[in-house]
Order: C-alpha cells, then sequence, then structure tokens
C-alpha cells in the first residue's frame, strides 16, 4: 500500500504545482502596473461613463501615444463594496488610479479615508465649474476630484398633453410644486393621464426640492442630522405626499417602472437630472412631443430657486495605486479642461458637463428635434451653474434609508412633525454607532 | 369522496407552487428572445430579438467568454478540492478515536455561525500581504484566492461526518485486519461506498462556487479574472440596462447549474437523506 501513498503524494504534489504555476504567471503580470505607463479607471454604466472615458481615452491618445489605459466596467455598488473593503483593511494593491464616485457619498471616503486620495487642486480650476460641486468634492482649501456629470434637474413634460389640458409652454416656467399638482389635476380629468410617476420608496424628488432651497438631511458640517426643524424637508415631505394621495402621480415600485411610465406615454411629465433625457429619448416615437422646463420650486420657502440637482459624479484619484502623476495628467487633459471633450459627450452621450466652457461648442446652442426645437444643453447648462451649492455630508444614503420608512407614515397622513421628530432620533442612534 | 378531495386540494397546491416556483425561469428564458422594453412592460410572448441578443452578449468589451471560462476553472478545482479534504476531514473526525475530536468538531460548527461579512476584511488583509511574499499566486488577484477559502467548509465537513455515521464501522476493522493502510481504506473501501454522498456534496459547491459573488468581487482585481456572476451584475449597472442581453447571459449562467443537477439528481436525493449501497 506504500506505492498508492506515494502515488497520491506525487500527483498531489503535482496538481499543487501546475496550479501555482498556472496563475503564476498571470498575476505577476497584472501586478507591475505600476512601473509601465498604464492607468486603470474604474466606472459604471457603458452606455454613459463608460462611452465618456473611452472618448478622454481617444483624446489623451494624441497627445501620449504610450499610455495604456484600462477601463472597467462595474456596477457601481460594486465599486463601492470593493473600495470600502480595500480602503478599510488599508491595502490599495488592485485599486484603480481613477475612480469615478458618485456626489453624494464621496465625502464620507474623503473623511474616512483622509488619506487615500490624491491632491487635485494644481490640476482643477474652481472657477471653470458649476459652483455646486465643489460643495462636495473639497476638504478644507483642496480639491479631490474633478468634476464630471451635472445632475442638474428639470422638469420634462409632455407637450402634447398639456396642451390637451390647456396649459402652453408659458405656464410650466417658474411655477411652485403646489402649481404643479394643480396642472396635475387638469392633465388627469382632461387627458386621463397621470402626471408623473413616483415610487414611494424612492426619496430623489425630496432631494431635488431641499437642494432647491439649499438645504440637506444634514448641517453645512456633514454630519449634524438636520431632519426635525427642516423647512425644506417638511414641505418636501408634504409635496411627495400631496403628489400621491390627490392622485396625480401613478405609483410604481422600482426604477424600470418609472421608465417604463415614461416610454409608454403614461405619464405627463418627469421631474428628474438632466441624465434621464436619454432614457426619454429612447421613446423614439414621442420625438417633438417633450419640453424641459425649470424645476419646480417650494411655495412657502423663500430660499427656493428652480435649479437644483440629482445624482451626478465626480473623478478621483486613488494616492497609493502607483503613477499618480499620471492620472492627474489624464484627468487635466480631459475632463478637467477639455471642452471639446464635452462637446463629443454631448452629442454622443447627452452629456449635461459641469464645464462651464461647454457652454460654447456647437453642441450646446444646437436645437433639439425630440424636444420640439428648444435648446437643450443650453438651459439645462444655465440652470446647472445656478444649483444652490449643498454639503452632502457623510450619511445621505444611511439616513435616506431610514426615513423611507417614515414617508411612508407621512403619505399615510400622521402629522409631518412628530413622524420627522422620531426620524432625527433613530437616525441620530444609528449613525452615532 | 373524501380522499378525492384531498387529494383534489394537494394537487392544486402543488400545481399553484410549481407555477410559482417556474415562473421566473419562463420569464428568463422568454426575456432572452424580447427587446429590454418588450421585458420592462412585462411582455409574455416568444419575440425576435434572440440572435441579436445574444450577439450583443458575446460582442461587448465585457468579456462574457472569459468569464465562462474563470467561473468554470474555479468552480471545478473548488469543488475537486472540496470534496476530496472535506471528505477526509469528516471520515478522519468519525473514524478515528480521540478524546478532543467532539470539542473541535463543536468549535468547527461554531465557525458556520459568523457571517462572511464580518470575515472579509480580516481575510482581505491576509491574503493581500501574501502578495508581497512569493505565494503571490495564492494572493489577491489570483485564482486561489477565490478557491481557497471555499475549500474546507464547516458544513461540508459535517454533511460528510453525518453521512459516514451510518457507514458500517466493521468495514474498517475487517480492512485494517486484512493489512490495508488507513488512506487505502478510505480510498478503496469508503470512497466507493459513498458515491451517493459525494454527488450531493458536489452539487452544492460547485452551486456555489459558480454563484459566489461578494468574496470573488472584493478578491479578484483585474477585469480578466471576473467570473460570471461579477460579469452579470456590470452589465446591469447601467441607467438603462439592456434586460434582453442580461437574460441571455443569465440563462447561460443557469444552465450548468441545471445540467449539473438534473444528471446527479437520483444520487442528490439519496445523497441527502444519507443512504450508503
Amino acid at each position: 500500500m506504500k506505492r498508492l501513498k506515494k502515488i497520491l503524494i506525487v500527483a498531489g504534489t503535482s496538481l499543487l504545482l501546475v496550479m501555482l504555476a498556472a496563475c503564476g504567471g498571470g498575476s505577476s503580470a497584472s501586478n507591475d502596473s505600476s512601473g509601465s505607463k498604464k492607468i486603470t479607471i474604474w466606472a459604471w454604466d457603458e452606455t454613459f461613463n463608460i462611452k465618456a472615458v473611452e472618448e478622454a481615452k481617444k483624446i489623451y491618445k494624441e497627445k501620449d501615444k504610450d499610455v495604456k489605459v484600462e477601463v472597467v466596467t462595474m456596477s457601481q455598488d460594486d465599486i463601492v463594496q470593493k473600495l470600502n473593503t480595500s480602503l478599510a483593511s488599508g491595502n490599495t494593491d488592485g485599486l484603480p488610479n481613477i475612480v469615478l464616485i458618485e456626489d453624494y457619498r464621496i465625502q464620507g471616503y474623503l473623511t474616512s479615508y483622509p488619506d487615500a486620495f490624491a491632491d487635485l487642486s494644481n490640476i482643477v480650476n474652481e472657477d471653470d465649474f458649476s459652483d455646486y460641486k465643489f460643495a462636495v468634492n473639497k476638504v478644507g482649501s483642496k480639491i479631490y476630484g474633478v468634476p464630471f456629470d451635472s445632475g442638474v434637474a428639470g422638469l420634462f413634460y409632455r407637450t402634447d398633453y398639456l396642451e390637451q389640458a390647456g396649459y402652453t409652454a408659458k405656464d410650466l416656467q417658474n411655477i411652485t410644486w403646489d402649481q404643479y399638482i394643480a396642472i396635475g389635476k387638469d392633465v388627469k380629468n382632461k387627458t386621463g393621464h397621470a402626471l408623473l410617476s413616483i415610487n414611494p420608496s424612492d426619496l430623489g424628488l425630496i432631494r431635488i426640492m431641499m437642494q432647491s432651497a439649499g438645504e440637506w438631511y444634514t448641517a453645512k458640517d456633514g454630519e449634524t442630522v438636520t431632519v426635525s426643524n427642516n423647512e425644506a424637508l417638511k414641505e418636501g415631505m408634504k409635496v411627495f405626499a400631496e403628489l400621491i394621495n390627490s392622485g396625480v402621480a401613478t405609483q410604481v415600485s422600482d426604477w424600470d417602472g418609472g421608465v417604463n411610465a415614461v416610454q409608454s406615454g403614461d405619464v405627463a411629465s418627469s421631474p428628474t437630472g438632466s441624465w434621464y433625457s436619454s432614457t426619454i429619448m429612447g421613446a423614439a416615437d414621442q420625438s417633438g412631443k417633450w419640453a424641459i422646463a425649470p424645476i419646480p420650486t417650494l411655495a412657502d420657502n423663500s430660499k427656493s430657486i428652480p435649479a437644483s440637482s440629482i445624482g451626478g459624479g465626480g473623478w478621483y484619484v486613488i494616492k497609493g495605486v502607483g503613477n499618480t502623476k499620471l492620472a492627474k495628467d489624464f484627468l487635466k487633459q480631459t475632463f478637467a479642461t477639455s471642452s471639446d471633450l464635452m462637446d463629443t459627450l454631448a452629442n454622443k452621450i447627452g452629456l449635461i458637463s459641469t464645464l462651464k466652457s461647454a457652454a460654447s461648442t456647437d453642441a450646446y446652442k444646437a436645437k433639439s428635434e425630440f424636444y420640439g426645437g428648444q435648446q437643450v444643453f443650453k438651459d439645462l447648462s444655465e440652470w446647472s451653474a445656478e444649483v444652490p451649492s449643498v454639503n452632502y455630508g457623510l450619511h445621505t444614503y444611511a439616513i435616506e434609508s431610514i426615513l423611507t420608512e417614515y414617508a411612508q407614515k407621512i403619505i399615510d397622513g400622521a402629522d409631518i412633525d412628530t413622524v420627522l421628530k422620531d426620524a432625527q432620533t433613530q437616525i441620530e442612534s444609528s449613525i452615532a454607532n | 369522496m373524501k380522499g378525492k378531495v384531498l387529494s383534489f386540494i394537494k394537487y392544486f397546491l402543488l400545481i399553484v407552487m410549481s407555477i410559482l416556483s417556474i415562473f421566473p425561469f419562463v420569464w428568463m428564458v422568454l426575456g432572452m428572445t424580447n427587446k429590454t422594453i418588450d421585458i420592462t412592460a412585462g411582455k409574455l410572448m416568444i419575440g425576435d430579438q434572440l440572435t441579436i441578443n445574444f450577439t450583443n452578449l458575446f460582442n461587448n468589451s465585457l468579456n462574457f467568454t472569459g468569464a465562462l471560462r474563470n467561473s468554470a476553472v474555479i468552480a471545478v478545482i473548488t469543488t475537486v478540492l472540496a470534496l476530496i479534504l472535506s471528505s477526509m476531514a469528516g471520515y478522519g473526525f468519525e473514524i478515528f478515536k480521540s478524546k478532543t475530536k467532539d470539542r473541535i468538531f463543536n468549535f468547527l460548527l461554531l465557525s458556520m455561525m459568523v457571517p462572511f461579512a464580518a470575515l472579509m476584511i480580516p481575510l482581505y488583509r491576509m491574503f493581500s500581504q501574501l502578495n508581497g511574499t512569493p505565494l503571490r499566486s495564492i494572493g489577491i488577484n489570483s485564482m486561489f484566492v477565490v478557491i481557497v477559502p471555499s475549500v474546507c467548509t464547516a458544513f461540508l465537513i459535517f454533511f460528510f461526518r453525518q453521512n459516514i455515521k451510518s457507514f458500517p464501522k466493521e468495514l474498517v476493522e475487517a480492512a485494517r485486519l486484512d493489512g490495508l493502510g488507513e488512506l487505502a481504506i478510505f480510498f478503496r473501501v469508503y470512497l466507493p461506498s459513498a458515491k451517493n454522498t459525494y454527488a450531493a456534496a458536489a452539487i452544492i459547491t460547485f452551486m456555489n462556487s459558480w454563484n459566489n459573488y461578494l468574496w470573488p468581487l472584493v478578491a479578484l482585481q483585474s477585469p480578466e479574472k471576473r467570473t460570471v456572476p461579477l460579469i452579470l451584475s456590470a452589465m446591469g449597472a447601467s441607467y438603462t440596462p439592456d434586460y434582453g442581453m442580461m437574460m441571455c447571459g443569465i440563462v447561460i449562467a443557469t444552465l450548468p447549474t441545471a445540467a449539473i443537477f438534473f444528471v446527479m439528481q437520483k444520487q442528490f436525493v439519496q445523497g441527502m437523506i444519507g443512504s450508503v449501497k
């Protein structure tokens, strides 16, 4: 039986060796990236952000042919998960040089891992971009991110439905949310269409309303929870509940439900971020029937202006990965300065840039056939420049996941002040942990 | 009469339950042939987009073929290693006498209570420290970083030990008297009698490895090393995902586990109830 043992041992060891050799080759090839001229970029969405990086890559190729840029598509949740694990364990191996991070999340990273990101103050000129972008990508006076897409909010609406209900484009300029609901009732009565679709567990609309008044779930320091005694939030909640209870909104249960409501022609409008435009344009048969008005304001809040934002992100450079200089130069030549790039991206993916000089490019002057000849890019980028600056703080999503339950109570008719007070208590104790 | 009513109720419930469990699969297969907009609208008919969806799936930057290969290699190696190691461990725990073995075994079972999320960051640190040493080939971003943690699981050891309990010990003693070495007893006497147990364990391990998401996500860094679940997740990441293409990917990702299950179904059931032939 010794023979069997021997055979087993030999077989086992050789299997192990083969396997070690097999992947030894692979990993050594990918580990020497710090020495060569190569940078890696992580982003989400093949149809939007990834296309943007690919265009940026083309531009940079003209400046420096030897640099290899690797673009990796990952879902945003996956990127967050990987960043969290790597940064928490203090090991930056395998992280990308450049990563796209959403505005709502970045302050959390910059505060929790202050040494992880490179200072980009010398490649980003604050005057070149929409002001509100710098409320989130700075710590002290240091700029850590290159602002990317504008999440500027607009009121997308069906001109044909509104006309049937007796409204012209003029009637939708600079309205309040209360007027918006009143219009919705007419639309519902005369055309049978809902005014908009709402997913009660997505508080995006509330975020839009709060930011239009320069408020947020947290105070300017990014940490003090300001859920109770927050006039903008309170009124936002009231409007949110009214939209649902007055019957002008049709309820959907998820993102796709909202997309479907728009593309199938069920709803007459959609107050949302500029990036939604490509989704709306996905329904090619509705060309010429849409237009965009400024976002409504809160009636009882004097600070509320017809400009706000939802979503949007920026490019960040991770320090410990190596090739920091190259990564910074890449961003400097592309997203931080190139209005040509923004022109291309406006044409190819409908990006509303936060780079001010983009407004002078051809794409931004063009009239959109889909939106009935409106100068969509010009309008949206003008509103983008007006968006009130808000520090999204460290806990936007954590707060919102708790607040969603309380929002349901408000929709069901509970007293707003009491509910928000309870929410404040629960949020404070959950964040303290 | 009473019997008829009862069996009617029984079959009615069974039919309802089967429709509930089969429906998602039917929808997935139908989705494969439709455009995204039809899928989100809830269309339940066969469409004409099958070839387009297939072409999209294999012709994008995400390298689906590569992911299939990675997943297959990882799942097969994990399954083979896990079966050998865990069955040996389970066999050892049951057959050999030792005073401390039950204490160790209980300790092992305790490890089943710890959720993976709690182990992830320490595990990541451990493996990433290997990257600076000659053992780099089993560190972060290698194939083995995914394989090693799932090769020896408390559940599998427990599963094998339970099954070995019904294995007649007399056979072991008889073999010893005949002069067979311990390893040979394991491979020649025990192993051939426990095919069902191995089949069940193989299905469980293969499925877990094939569907494993969180750990490969954080441990694999280069895009060319990504496994199928990671690619599917990346596909769903857009503001306007291409569901038709994703459904194609999901169907293909489901096939191997389905195939393995159908082939070994009989053994699986017997393995789970613990019979020895």
